[in-house]
């Protein structure tokens, strides 16, 4: 449904998003996890048609974006993470706008917002003034906008940030009857537990690239692998190499010029221990720490915690 | 047949709520005094017998009236088209509807519909008050209805350049002090132009004078020019024209190639089929 080929997103001569791919396809659920300023945004809204590329290919139903941007959005349902509504409308006026931007005709307009209000919960909100409304009745209102025009993709930006606990549980059921509807979905979030429990894949995006991707299980499986441990000592490194060999938890060790590194299994509190048996040792160890950019570095970013993650997926 | 949603929208918001009818009420209720103190004052002079009412006085208000709405326009369609893209950025709606599959074109023309719309409705509201001085004679059917034809080609004009600043910078208030820029630069900066080209070109000793075709080449973009040309004819002397009329040359063979009002108009209609396709270009890719 979604094909993303080699995505090159530039600003001037900062690269947003550095040759980035992906494919989703009819009916999956994906979730686009990073930290804030990783690229997400910039991703969709390329997908949505409201952004130029710098390089790559993006097709929707085998429609390219750029190409044809107007068959392609025909295709695609786009809520931003953040967007504003109009003063002096009413809930059913905006709809109806958002109906005759999308070309529908004027007799199905109103069955297609009272449709559509019913499945946001607003049914109720019918004639309040869009401006009054909460920001979690705003956003599912945006998400009703989104789906007139009965897109085959939906592209979701962050739907969940800014709303308190229950209107992300409203959020969250609507977004699995959506699922249920066969929609395919592309959901943002700089929190993967949110997505965890809903996607089929996920993909993992830092600074304009994806780090990792696939389903669920498969990247719990590969996080909990190993850790890299960057260890600096003071003069020879002979005893030191010595004195991690004898750990249980450190695998295969490298040493480079400057530092050891160290392929480590295991959690905070065992690297807490390596550190102490080194210093017990009487090795001079003046820097001791966790590898800059690697995944689990990430992946405390965006979980919080990889136990998190992996009580979620065992649920 | 679908009517422009943006229209559509633009007119219910717009049109909700007591702004508008009360800003419509104002509006007439200046004209109305405007009016009255133009005859009161007349009355007052001669004495109060229309057997020795002077149809000029008739004329005089109709002409003040009549570039007093061409300022409103000038200065009011800006306001509202300057704002119409950039204002949409700004409250975070544009990428909402840039991300519909209605063309970027539409949206540009309906949002110069609306700012047009708007102005004319002041215009034609006012209709019925022009048309009291223009029951006093002096003025024909046909002036009326040309007018409006310039008012309405003035707006376009107007519009497009504030649409298109609008979409080419991401803040209203640029957009606003840009649109206002070029207007002053159409009213003011050819004038200025011309007045230099009339110190250059001017011969000392026979006091040479300008051609009504040499002020034209300077003044077609100028909706002034056109406007009183239109308003008095080419013999003038009456408000506005005056201040051309002095400095031009007259006598057999120096009639303008075309009439400044035509001049203008082809001008507005030129700058508008420029600007709005070029608008909805900038939009179409941000
Ligand atoms: N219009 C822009 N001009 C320059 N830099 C931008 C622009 N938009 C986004 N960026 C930068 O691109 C990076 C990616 O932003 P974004 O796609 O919004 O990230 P995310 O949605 O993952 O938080 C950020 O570093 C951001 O500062
Ligand atoms: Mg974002």
């Amino acid at each position: 449904m979604l094909v993303i080929e080699n995505l090159v997103k530039k600003y001037g001569r900062f690269t947003a998003v550095d040759g980035l791919s992906l494919e989703i396809g009819p009916g999956h659920c994906y979730g686009f996890v990073g930290p804030n300023g990783a690229g997400k945004t910039t991703t969709m809204k390329i997908v949505a048609g409201l952004l130029r590329p710098t390089a790559g290919k993006v097709r929707v139903a085998g429609i390219d974006v750029v190409e044809n941007p107007r068959e392609a959005k025909a295709k695609i349902g786009y809520m931003p993470d953040f967007f504003g509504v109009y003063d002096n409308l009413k809930v059913s006026e905006y709809m109806e706008f958002y109906c005759g931007l999308y070309g529908v005709e004027y007799r199905k307009r109103a069955v297609i917002t009272d449709q559509l209000l019913e499945l946001v919960n607003l049914t109720d909100k019918k004639d309040a003034y869009v401006d009054t409304l909460s920001r979690g009745m705003k956003q599912r209102l945006c998400l009703a906008r989104s789906l007139i025009h009965d897109p085959d993709l939906l592209i979701l930006d962050e739907p969940a940030s800014g709303l308190d606990p229950r209107a992300r549980i409203d959020m969250k059921e609507i977004l699995k009857e959506l699922r249920n509807m066969g929609k395919t979905i592309l959901i943002s979030s700089h929190i993967l537990p949110e997505l965890s429990e809903m996607c089929t894949s996920i993909g993992i995006i830092e600074k304009g690239k994806m780090v990792i991707t696939g389903t669920v299980a498969e990247i719990v499986r590969k996080i909990s692998q190993k850790r890299t441990l960057k260890i600096k000592v003071l003069g020879d490194t002979e005893p030191a190499v010595r004195l991690l060999q004898e750990q249980v938890t450190v695998g295969s060790i490298t040493v480079g010029n400057e530092h050891i590194e160290v392929e480590f299994e295991g959690d905070n509190n065992q690297m807490a221990d390596i550190l102490r048996s080194l210093v017990k040792g009487g090795i001079p160890v003046i820097s001791f720490g966790e590898m800059e950019g690697s995944l689990e570095n990430i992946f405390m970013q965006v979980t919080g915690g990889a136990a998190a993650l992996e009580n979620q997926s065992g649920n | 047949m679908k009517i422009n949603p943006v229209i559509e929208k633009e007119l219910r918001i717009k049109m909700r709520g007591w702004r508008s009818p009360a800003l419509l009420a104002v509006y007439l209720a200046i004209l109305g005094l405007v009016i009255f103190f133009g005859f009161f004052e007349n009355i007052f002079d001669i004495g109060y017998s229309f057997r020795t009412f002077n149809p000029r006085t008739a004329y005089n208000v109709y002409n003040a009236l009549a570039s007093f709405q061409l300022v409103l326009l000038t200065l009011i369609v800006p306001a509202v088209t300057a704002g119409a893209i950039s204002g949409e950025r700004e409250r975070q709606t544009l990428d909402l509807m840039l991300c519909t599959n209605f063309s970027p074109l539409s949206i540009i023309i309906g949002k110069i519909a609306v700012s047009i719309a708007q102005i004319m409705l002041l215009i034609v509201a006012s209709m019925p008050i022009l048309g009291t001085v223009f029951l006093f004679g002096g003025v024909r059917i046909t002036d009326l209805l040309l007018l409006i034809a310039y008012y309405l080609a003035t707006a376009l004009m107007v519009a497009s350049i504030g649409i298109f600043f609008s979409t080419l910078f991401k803040k209203t208030s640029v957009a606003n002090i840009l649109t206002y820029l070029t207007l002053m630069f159409l009213h003011f900066g050819t004038l200025v132009l011309f007045a230099f080209y009339v110190r250059v070109t001017m011969d000392p000793v026979n006091f040479t004078r300008p051609t009504f075709n040499e002020a034209l080449a300077f003044l077609f973009a100028n909706p002034m020019f056109g406007f009183s040309y239109l308003l008095e004819g080419p013999s003038g002397g009456g408000t506005i024209l005056s201040l051309f009329t002095m400095v031009l040359s007259y006598g057999a063979g120096n009639a303008p190639v075309v009439p400044p009002w035509v001049a203008n108009m082809i001008f507005d209609v030129v700058v508008a089929a420029v600007l709005i396709p070029l608008s909805a270009r900038l939009l179409r890719r941000p």
